[in-house]
């Protein structure tokens, strides 16, 4: 892995993305979920960023929010284009409409996501029009779509065929068509594997390392399965209610675990060697808590095996451990 | 191929459908009490040219023949486009139902245009703007819309527009004494369709812009909306290319019902309003026990209803590619 001279494609400071809450009564005071609270990270051209964390810890809200698919509270997104950095927060619609091309989104569920009245060849073509790129109903728009689904792993005699005349695999790669047909620059894969299983999820894990080498592609990868992530990444990060507490390249991570969360999640992977005896699994006690009224301090701290008092008081910031890797706890762990 | 098959054998049932029904109206009609004979005599004559005209015009109507035969009697003159003989008007029903047809069929087909026309966009906006000022608003009135029975609405409407501001004229098809052709007899006939239209429109409006709005929150909601937004597509593709069609089916179903049902709903505007229509023409058939016109309306009512739900089954095709008709 080359790791010199990295070129900074995303820069993320400080994302915060709160969603309102029903007031139950008019007085009362206006609550949020915070989803995602004051992320910052950096994404590096070319590599694979895996993103892991319980249900419910704002991962998925985190990539829709990169993509600014959601009004975003606070915070700045900047992307690299033409050698500046632009922050995607201020863009007018028409003009955030142009960056959509760069940075496309390969969605969870393969089932709800295709529009069920479109064609499989619509459904990708769709957003070629969109942007001008090609004319509708021309037969060179009709050969690139073909191109990108032979790519995918599809068949051409598929291109009049709707969404429930295919399989769950084949209809993700639908997805993963109509997000690569842009030749987008950077793709937030959301739980792109989830939904299937578990032959189908290498075939798809496959086919995305394979685009990404011959496209030169940057992914975001967000998934709770840490095999998945283990296999795909360069770096990974690891967040919790919200915020992420570990980020550092995949070896690293795995080797010198500094987080007790991400420790409890590591020693959570299932394996199939009995004479393991070694590994001690962390239970983690508790419900994740709510991230409406999410705990003072570091939020872990309610569930951590090793809280200590200034946990519960004082907000631990991200901080570098060496060999870049960040770690957002008062007690890191060390080998 | 099998589309076609699908229809021929829709086609087979209709027909099947429609002459049960047939018989079990004839049936339910002929044991009506009243006797249409006697409601066509005068009563100022003598018992016995009374008996004798009265044998006489039975034999003419064909009532003195066995139901049976006076059922296949009927249904082949029905279906060789001869509805029978008004006792009330003393004329063939095919004459005198001719104007009240196009009345209704006009009256209807306003309000529905007119119906869709506000009712559609109104839906899209009010799921688009889902919870704001104006979308409550609109549900408030739409409600009070669609409870509101007709009939309070066009007595509130005939105060207001034609006795507060008689901007348009109380009833009546045209004006009395008018004899103008043309566009301007259209003109005429327009000012006095206004207020009806304006009636019948208020509850389709309510209930399909309710509906509308349902389903359009519904599509909006899905993951493939997310994923054409995310595609760069313009907000107005989004919403009327995207979550538009699919929220079509519901809107289909209940406006196949609804234009249905406008035709035997409009019974109580059109005689509010004095309009010479079929639902007046079926409640004064029915009062004079003029059972050809009746059974012949029925009959329309039936084949509409019939061929509506065909109709519905191939507007599913058109709008969703999942639906096939076949079995």
């Amino acid at each position: 892995m080359q790791t010199e001279k990295k070129k900074v494609l995303l820069s993320i400071r400080d994302v915060k993305q709160y969603f309102p809450i029903k007031k139950q009564s008019f007085r009362e005071e206006q609550k949020y979920v915070k989803a995602n609270d004051g992320i910052s990270l950096d994404i590096y051209e070319g590599e694979t960023l895996g993103l892991v964390g319980e249900s419910g810890c704002g991962k998925s809200t985190f990539g829709r929010t990169i993509l600014q698919l959601y009004p975003q509270t606070h915070g700045e997104i900047l992307f690299e284009k033409d050698g500046e950095m632009v922050n995607l927060k201020e863009q007018p619609a028409n003009k955030l409409r142009e960056f959509r091309k760069e940075m496309q989104l390969i969605f969870q569920d393969p089932y709800s996501s295709l529009n069920p009245r479109m064609t499989a060849g619509q459904i990708i073509g769709e957003g070629l029009t969109a942007h001008g790129l090609y004319k509708r109903g021309d037969t060179e728009l009709r050969d690139y779509v073909m191109d990108v689904m032979k790519k995918c792993g599809l068949d051409t005699y598929m291109f009049s065929r709707y969404p429930h005349q295919f399989s769950g695999g084949q209809r993700q790669r639908i997805g993963i068509a109509r997000s690569l047909a842009l030749k987008p620059r950077f793709v937030v894969c959301d739980e792109a594997v989830s939904a299937l299983d578990v032959s189908i999820q290498s075939q798809i894990l496959n086919l995305l390392s394979d685009l990404k080498e011959q496209e030169h592609l940057t992914y975001l990868f967000i998934t709770h399965d840490l095999s998945v992530v283990k296999y795909i990444s360069d770096r990974i990060g690891v967040m919790y209610l919200g915020n992420l507490v570990e980020l550092s390249t995949t070896e690293e991570l795995f080797e010198r675990t500094l987080h007790p969360y991400t420790k409890a999640l590591l020693s959570a992977i299932p394996t199939t060697d009995l004479d393991d005896k070694k590994r001690e699994r962390i239970l983690l006690e508790g419900d994740i808590p709510s991230p409406v009224n999410p705990p003072t301090g570091c939020k872990f701290h309610t569930r951590c095996y090793q809280c200590q008092e200034k946990c519960k008081k004082e907000v631990p910031v991200m901080r570098d451990m060496g060999n870049n890797h960040m770690v957002a706890c008062h007690y890191p762990l060390e080998k | 191929m099998r589309t076609g098959r699908y229809l021929l054998k829709r086609l087979i049932y209709i027909i099947f459908v429609f002459f049960i029904i047939s018989i079990l109206m004839f049936a339910i009609y002929k044991s009506l009490p009243g006797d249409p004979v006697r409601m066509m005599m005068q009563d100022n004559v003598k018992p016995e040219v009374y008996q004798q005209q009265y044998e006489a015009t039975k034999k003419m109507l064909g009532l003195d023949q066995p139901v049976p035969v006076q059922y296949v009697k009927w249904i082949t003159n029905m279906l060789r486009g001869d509805f029978g003989y008004s006792t009330e008007y003393r004329r063939p029903v095919k004459d005198v139902i001719g104007v009240p047809m196009r009345n209704t069929v006009l009256l209807n087909i306003f309000s529905m245009i007119l119906v869709f026309l506000i009712a559609v966009p109104l839906g899209i906006t009010t799921a688009v703007k889902k919870n704001g000022v104006f979308d409550k608003i609109v549900q408030v009135v739409t409600i009070i819309g669609y409870s509101v029975p007709g009939f309070v609405i066009a007595l509130l409407a005939i105060y207001a527009f034609a006795i507060r501001f008689p901007i348009f004229p109380i009833s009546g098809v045209k004006t009395a004494g008018f004899n103008g052709t043309g566009f301007e007899a259209f003109l005429d006939t327009a000012r006095h369709m206004m207020l009806p239209v304006l009636v019948m429109s208020v509850g389709g409006i309510g209930s399909i812009t309710r509906y509308v709005r349902a389903s359009m929150i519904d599509a909006l909601r899905m993951d493939y909306i997310r994923t054409a937004r995310s595609k760069g597509l313009k907000e107005k593709v989004v919403v009327y290319v995207h979550a538009f069609r699919n929220a079509l089916i519901p809107i289909v179903t209940v406006t196949t019902w609804w234009l249905i049902g406008l035709f035997g709903g409009s019974v109580v505007i059109e005689s509010i309003f004095l309009w010479d229509g079929l639902g007046k023409m079926m409640i004064t058939g029915l009062n004079q026990r003029d059972f050809s016109v009746v059974l012949a309306m029925q009959m329309f009512y039936v084949i509409l209803s019939l061929a509506g739900n065909v109709l519905m089954d191939i507007a599913y095709t058109l709008v969703d590619p999942r639906v096939k008709l076949e079995n």
